[in-house]
């Protein structure tokens, strides 16, 4: 059943918060209407990149609509943030599989964040006027209190790209390269204390 | 996660002793344990079915295939 719990975000715009939306338990289908939602403006985007020679981000080539599979088993949840009827965000999660790593919750089960990303329209590598601030935030938010509902206390974890890790620093433990991971990604690990933390603080 | 419903779980002894160091060690309830049980053998079951292998890597032994029930 779809929950939609208050958010907020900044326009950068108007230099003013803006009331959002937190969605749960996006659907297969619903997923794939958001990539078919962002990919025209991540498209153009692009090609206004390769016009001015500048680089691409490094999740160009993220594809919402093939990770939607992953959606027919419990193990997988997607969340979204939606704001003035167009979703802002995205992030899908897995609540099996992952045991903390750092000394104080080794062995202990973590959310572990799959992908999480903000509109084309609102990422800073992307366009060159972003629309709104915060959508990481809300999400990470959202991780955090799902990580407690599950019993996981609010532990989450995940790998970023090398772009997102002085975001993720100020946050979480960098635990360095994960010589494990496909990708060969840092991996970052949230302690229950630093969840506390993050939400009492909620950074914008 | 929304709509929860509440059933009777029958468990011997070995099995309740089993599923209470699981909480123990992972710091979870009872229907937490049961819960992440159940989302990962919906997904391993899955993933059997559509002709994937489960291998247990061993340092010393290698690899090790897993035959799931």
């Amino acid at each position: 059943m779809m929950i939609r719990r208050p958010t907020r975000l900044f326009d950068r715009a108007t230099d003013k918060v803006v009331a959002a939306e937190i969605l749960n338990e996006i659907s297969r289908d619903e997923l794939i209407d958001v990539h078919l939602d962002w990919q025209p403006a991540r498209l153009e985007a692009l090609k206004s990149l390769r016009a001015e020679g500048k680089p691409w981000p490094e999740n160009w080539h993220w594809d919402w609509g093939t990770k939607a599979d992953n959606l027919n088993f419990l193990a997988y949840r997607c969340f979204a943030v939606e704001c003035e009827g167009r979703t802002q965000g995205l992030m899908m999660i897995s609540t099996i599989g992952w045991r903390g790593r750092i000394g104080i919750q080794a062995g202990k089960p973590v959310l572990y964040i799959e992908y999480i990303e903000s509109a084309p329209w609102n990422l800073a590598g992307l366009v060159e006027n972003p629309q709104f601030a915060g959508v990481g935030i809300a999400l990470m938010q959202t991780a955090i209190q799902v990580s407690a509902d599950e019993g996981f206390a609010g532990r989450i974890a995940l790998h970023s790209l090398p772009q997102s890790q002085p975001f993720y620093r100020r946050y979480m433990n960098d635990l360095g390269i994960d010589s494990t991971h496909a990708e060969q990604l840092c991996y970052f690990e949230m302690t229950e204390q630093q969840a506390n933390e993050f939400v009492e603080r909620r950074p914008s | 996660m929304s709509d929860k419903r509440t059933m009777t779980l029958n468990l011997n002894d070995a099995e309740m002793r089993a599923l209470e160091a699981l909480c123990e060690q992972k710091d979870l309830s009872k229907t937490a344990v049961i819960r992440q049980a159940l989302r990962l053998y919906q997904l391993v079951d899955a993933r059997l079915a559509s002709g994937g292998k489960l291998f247990f890597e061993d340092s010393k032994q290698g690899k090790a295939e897993l035959i799931a029930v």
